[in-house]
C-alpha cells in the first residue's frame, strides 16, 4: 500500500523532471534593438536582426541546441527624442540590447556605465569584425577598449546643380573635373559663394538659395571648421581654434551678407527643404551620400547624375578639402544577463556580414563597413555607392570620441547659429564661445 | 471644538499630500539635482571607480608614479591565474597546457593573450576566451570597479599601497559617477547667453501678460458684457478656441499662415513678395507670432474669469448709475474695475507662473529660434536638461535652472500680493470659533 503512493509520486517527479530538461533546451530570448535618426531608407539597420537571428537560430539547430530569438525594433526617425528615450531607459534600467547610435555617443555612455565593451563579447579576428576597415574600428573605440561594432559610414559632400553651373559659364568638362579641383584646393569656398552669387544675379535661383547649407544642426557644421584650418582634438584633449572658428562663423555671416544664404535659414521645415533641393530650387548645397536615396526614391529626382555633380567640402582658409563621415555603430547595452548580451553580440556579428550589411548601404545609400562588401554584387553594380566610396572615404575626419565632445558641440553650435542670424557679431559669438568653453570645460579643451 | 479642528485636518489632508507629491516633493529634487554636476556622461544612480586614460591624464601631475605604472594592459599568465582557471571547472586541457607552454609569458593587449587563448589545443569557444584572458589580467587599466575599496585592493596587488590621501587623489581621478558641487549656479551667473535667455523671459512674460492675459482679456469681457446675450456668448465661443484646440493642431495652423508657402507668402506674392518663412524671418517676427500665439490662448482665459466676475456685479449698480447719466466709460472706470481687482489678481498671479513655466507652443513654433532669440527659460531648462541634438543631457544645470524659476515664481507671487494688497481683499469673518 505504501509502495504505490511512492512510486507514483517518483513517476510524477520524474516526468516533471524530463519536462524541465526539455523545456531548458528550447530557449525563448528576446532582443531588443533601437535606433536613431533611421527614415523609411535605413529600415535594415534593425531588419538585418531578424536575417540574423534566423541565422543563429539555425546554427543552434545545428549544435543541437533550440533557440528561439524574437527581435523587438524601435526605430526613431530623429536624434533627441531617441537620446532623451534611451538615455532615460537606460537609467530606468530599461534599456534594449543593442543600439544603433552616432560612434559621439560612445564616450558618455561608456563613463556612465550605460553600454559595455562589444570586444567583451565578441572576438575580434574572427570574421566578418576582423575584415571591417581599421579606421571605423578606432571610431568605435574609446579608452583603448572596442565598444561598438560600426553599422554603416558615409561621407558628407558639396553638390551642384549642374545645369545652373552651365548657366553661369562652367562647360561640361569643367564641371567633370570640378572634384579634383576641389581635392587639390584650386575651388575653395570663396568660389562657392561667388558661383552661388553669380547664380542669384542671372535670376537663375532665387535670393538665398544659392547655397542652401543644412536646415539644422548637424555634424556636417565640423567640417567648414576643418576646412578654415580647425582641429576638434588633439591627443584625447578638445580643440578649440578660435581663428580657425572665427573664419567659419564669418563665412556663414558673409554668406547671408551677400544675400546667398537666407538669415532665418536654420529651423526652416525639413521637408520643404528636400523637396526644394530636389527640384533645383537650389544652386549649391551640401549634405550626406544618403541624400542620394532620399533624393531619388522619396523625393522624385529621377536623372541624379545628369543634374548634380558632387566634390569634397572645399578648402577655406588655412585648411584643406574634407569631410566627414559620422558612422553609426550597434553597442551592447548594460543591465542584461550574460546570457543575452552574448546573443545580442552574436546578432551584431551576422548583421555586419558584407552581404546583409551591403542591403542598408545600398538601400540607404551609405557606404559599406568592409572592403569584402565592395565586392558584393549589390554594392559593386551601385553606381552612387562606387564614386562616392572612391571620391570622398579616403579623406573622411570624423567627430572625436570624448566624454565632453557634446558640451563643446552645443556651445560652437549656439554661436554659429547667433552669428548667422545675427543675434550676436562673429567676435561675440566667438568671445562668448571662448568664455563658456572655460566655464564648462575648464582644462579638459586646449583653447588657441 | 476639537472634533471640527481634527476634522478639518482630515479634510484637508487630500489636499495636503497632493501638495506635498506634485509640488514639494518635485521642487526638493530639482533643488537636489541643482546641486550637482549630473550629466548624461556621469549618470543619475552613481558611478563606479574606472582607471581610464583620461583619470590618467588628470594623475600624471599629482602622482606621475602611479600614473605610468597603470598606463598599459598587461597580461600575464602566472600560477595565480593558473590556479583560478582551475576552479572553473573548464577542460583540464586548457590549464595543463597553458603551464607547459606559455608559463611566464607577458602579453601587451587583451587582444594578444587571447590569441594565444584561442589557440589552445582544446580549442575553448569564445565565451570561454573571454573567461580565461579575464583570469590573467594583471593590469587595472579600464576595468569598473563598482566600490572605491575594490579599486584599491586591484591597486595595492599590482604593488601600489597608497596612503590616505594618495588614495583620495586616486578615488578623485577615476570616479566616474555625479559629484556635489555649486557650480550649475556659477555658470547661469557668468554666462552672457543666460543673461540673454533671462531677458527673452522676462520681455515674452511681461508683454504677453499686459497685453493679452489681462488687458485684452478685460477688453474682451467688458465689450461682451455690453452685448445682446446671444451675440456675447458666440463671440466668447470664438475667442475659446485657441485654448479648447489641442496644441500641435493650433500651432501647425499658424506654421500654415506663416511657412514659406503659407498662407501669408502667398498672399504677399500677388503684390510681388519673395516667398519667405514670417514666422523665423528675423527675431522680431518671431516675437511677433510667440506673443500672438500664446496671448491668444492667455486670453480666453481672463476672459471668462472677467466675464463671470461683472456678471456677478448686481444689476442694479449699473441700471442706478444709468439713472445718474453715467456713461459707459464711468461705468467701467467706477463700477466695474473696483469690482474686479481680485480677479485680476487672481488672473495676473496665474498667468504669470503659467507664461514662466510654459513652453510648448515656442517649442512647437519656433523652437527658440532663429539663433536662440526666441529662447526662453523653461525652454532652456528643457533643452539643456532632456532635449538636445548631442544628447548631452545636463541634469544637474538643467534642475539649476529650473530652481530659478520656482525662485522667481515665488518672488513674484509675493510681489503682487503686496501690490494687490491681499489683506484687504478677504475681509474676517464675523463669527469667531
Amino acid at each position: 500500500m505504501t509502495v504505490l503512493p511512492i512510486l507514483k509520486s517518483a513517476t510524477l517527479a520524474a516526468v516533471l523532471f524530463a519536462s524541465t530538461a526539455v523545456f531548458a533546451s528550447a530557449k525563448d530570448v528576446t532582443i531588443s534593438v533601437w535606433s536613431g535618426g533611421s527614415g523609411p531608407n535605413d529600415n535594415y539597420r534593425t531588419d538585418a536582426f531578424d536575417i540574423a537571428a534566423d541565422i543563429l537560430e539555425r546554427e543552434a539547430a545545428i549544435r543541437g541546441e533550440q533557440l528561439n530569438i524574437i527581435v523587438q525594433k524601435t526605430p526613431y526617425s530623429g536624434w533627441e527624442d531617441f537620446k532623451q528615450a534611451l538615455t532615460l531607459a537606460a537609467e530606468a534600467k530599461k534599456a534594449p540590447n543593442i543600439v544603433a547610435t552616432g560612434h559621439e555617443d560612445i564616450g558618455p555612455w561608456a563613463q556612465a556605465g550605460l553600454i559595455v565593451p562589444v570586444e567583451n563579447f565578441v572576438d575580434l579576428d574572427s570574421w566578418p569584425i576582423s575584415d571591417i576597415y581599421p579606421n571605423l574600428m578606432e571610431i568605435t573605440s574609446f579608452n583603448g577598449a572596442v565598444y561598438g561594432i560600426p553599422q554603416d559610414a558615409e561621407s558628407r559632400p558639396m553638390f551642384f546643380w549642374k545645369p545652373y553651373m552651365k548657366a553661369i559659364g562652367y562647360t561640361d568638362a569643367d564641371i567633370e573635373a570640378l572634384p579634383a579641383k576641389v581635392e587639390k584646393g584650386e575651388y575653395t569656398l570663396k568660389n562657392v559663394l561667388e558661383d552661388a552669387k553669380k547664380m542669384q544675379d542671372k535670376g537663375l535661383v532665387q535670393a538665398g538659395y544659392g547655397f542652401y547649407p543644412r536646415n539644422s544642426n548637424g555634424p556636417d557644421y565640423w567640417q567648414f571648421y576643418t576646412s578654415f584650418g580647425g582641429v576638434m582634438e588633439e591627443e584625447g584633449k578638445l580643440v578649440f581654434d578660435k581663428a580657425a572658428m572665427k573664419r567659419t562663423y564669418q563665412y556663414f555671416a558673409d554668406l547671408v551678407k551677400a544675400g546667398v544664404t537666407k538669415k532665418n535659414h536654420i529651423g526652416m521645415p525639413g521637408d520643404q527643404w528636400w523637396k526644394e533641393v530636389a527640384t533645383g530650387k537650389a544652386g549649391i548645397w551640401h549634405g550626406g551620400t544618403w541624400h542620394y536615396a532620399r533624393l531619388v526614391n522619396q523625393e522624385g529626382l529621377k536623372n541624379f547624375f545628369d543634374n548634380v555633380q558632387f566634390t569634397l567640402i572645399p578648402a577655406g582658409e588655412g585648411g584643406k578639402a574634407n569631410t566627414l563621415t559620422h558612422p553609426l555603430a550597434y553597442l551592447l547595452m548594460a543591465g542584461h544577463t550574460d546570457e543575452e548580451t552574448r546573443i545580442a553580440a552574436d546578432l551584431i556579428k551576422i548583421a555586419s556580414e558584407p552581404r546583409i550589411n551591403a542591403l542598408h548601404a545600398i538601400k540607404s545609400a551609405h557606404l559599406g563597413i568592409s572592403p569584402s562588401e565592395t565586392k558584393v554584387d549589390l554594392y559593386a553594380g551601385d553606381r552612387w555607392a562606387s564614386e562616392a566610396t572612391e571620391r570622398l572615404l579616403p579623406h573622411a575626419n570624423a567627430m572625436p570620441n570624448n566624454a565632453d565632445f557634446g558640451k563643446y558641440w552645443t556651445i560652437m553650435w549656439k554661436n554659429l547659429e547667433a552669428s548667422w542670424t545675427g543675434a550676436k557679431t562673429v567676435d561675440a559669438a566667438i568671445n562668448d564661445a571662448e568664455t563658456e568653453l572655460k566655464s564648462t570645460l575648464g582644462a579638459a579643451i586646449i583653447i588657441r | 471644538m476639537r472634533t471640527s479642528r481634527t476634522l478639518g485636518l482630515v479634510m484637508i489632508a487630500p489636499a495636503a499630500i497632493m501638495i506635498f507629491l506634485f509640488f514639494l516633493m518635485p521642487v526638493m529634487l530639482t533643488a537636489i539635482f541643482a546641486m550637482t554636476n549630473m550629466s548624461t556622461a556621469t549618470g543619475i544612480s552613481g558611478g563606479a571607480w574606472q582607471v581610464t586614460q583620461g583619470a590618467i591624464n588628470r594623475l600624471k601631475t599629482d602622482m606621475p608614479e602611479l600614473a605610468t605604472g597603470i598606463a598599459e594592459p598587461r597580461f600575464v599568465i602566472d600560477e595565480e591565474g593558473l590556479a583560478a582557471l582551475e576552479g572553473l571547472k573548464l577542460k583540464a586541457g586548457f590549464t595543463t597546457e597553458l603551464r607547459a607552454s606559455h608559463m611566464g609569458e607577458v602579453f601587451p593587449s587583451r587582444r594578444e593573450a587571447e590569441r594565444v587563448i584561442k589557440a589552445l589545443k582544446d580549442r575553448p569557444s569564445t565565451r570561454e576566451v573571454k573567461q580565461i584572458s579575464d583570469l590573467f589580467n594583471r593590469s587595472v587599466l579600464n576595468t569598473r570597479f563598482e566600490t572605491r575599496d575594490d579599486l584599491m585592493a586591484s591597486l595595492k596587488k599590482l604593488g601600489f599601497t597608497l596612503t590616505p590621501a594618495e588614495q583620495e587623489t586616486v578615488s578623485k581621478a577615476t570616479y566616474t559617477g555625479w559629484v556635489w558641487t555649486a557650480e550649475n549656479f556659477r555658470i547661469l551667473a557668468n554666462s552672457p547667453d543666460m543673461a540673454q535667455i533671462f531677458l527673452n523671459t522676462a520681455f515674452y512674460v511681461s508683454v504677453t501678460l499686459l497685453l493679452f492675459n489681462v488687458t485684452y482679456a478685460l477688453f474682451l469681457a467688458i465689450t461682451t458684457h455690453y452685448m445682446p446675450a446671444s451675440t456675447a456668448s458666440v463671440f466668447r465661443a470664438i475667442w475659446l478656441l485657441p485654448r479648447i484646440t489641442p496644441v500641435v493642431i493650433y500651432v501647425l495652423l499658424w506654421k500654415w499662415l506663416t511657412w514659406d508657402s503659407g498662407f501669408i507668402s502667398m498672399f504677399m506674392g500677388q503684390f510681388g513678395y519673395p516667398p519667405k518663412n514670417y514666422l523665423l524671418d528675423s527675431a522680431y517676427n518671431a516675437w511677433f507670432f510667440v506673443i500672438l500665439i500664446n496671448g491668444f490662448i492667455g486670453a480666453s482665459m481672463g476672459m471668462l474669469v472677467f466675464s463671470s466676475a461683472i456678471k456677478a456685479i448686481p444689476q442694479t449698480q449699473f441700471h442706478a448709475s444709468e439713472v445718474d447719466g453715467a456713461s459707459r466709460w464711468q461705468q467701467v472706470r467706477h463700477i466695474i474695475l473696483p469690482q474686479l481687482r481680485w480677479p485680476i489678481l487672481f488672473v495676473t498671479c496665474y498667468q504669470t507662473l503659467s507664461l514662466l513655466a510654459s513652453f510648448n507652443e515656442i517649442l512647437l513654433s519656433t523652437r527658440g529660434g532663429p539663433g536662440k532669440a526666441t529662447e526662453v527659460w523653461s525652454l532652456a531648462a528643457f533643452h539643456t536638461a532632456l532635449n538636445n541634438y548631442t544628447g548631452n543631457l545636463e541634469y544637474g544645470l538643467g534642475a539649476a535652472m529650473a530652481l530659478v524659476l520656482v525662485v522667481v515664481g515665488i518672488v513674484l507671487s509675493l510681489i503682487y500680493l503686496r501690490i494687490f494688497r491681499y489683506d484687504t481683499l478677504i475681509s474676517k469673518p464675523l463669527i469667531e470659533d
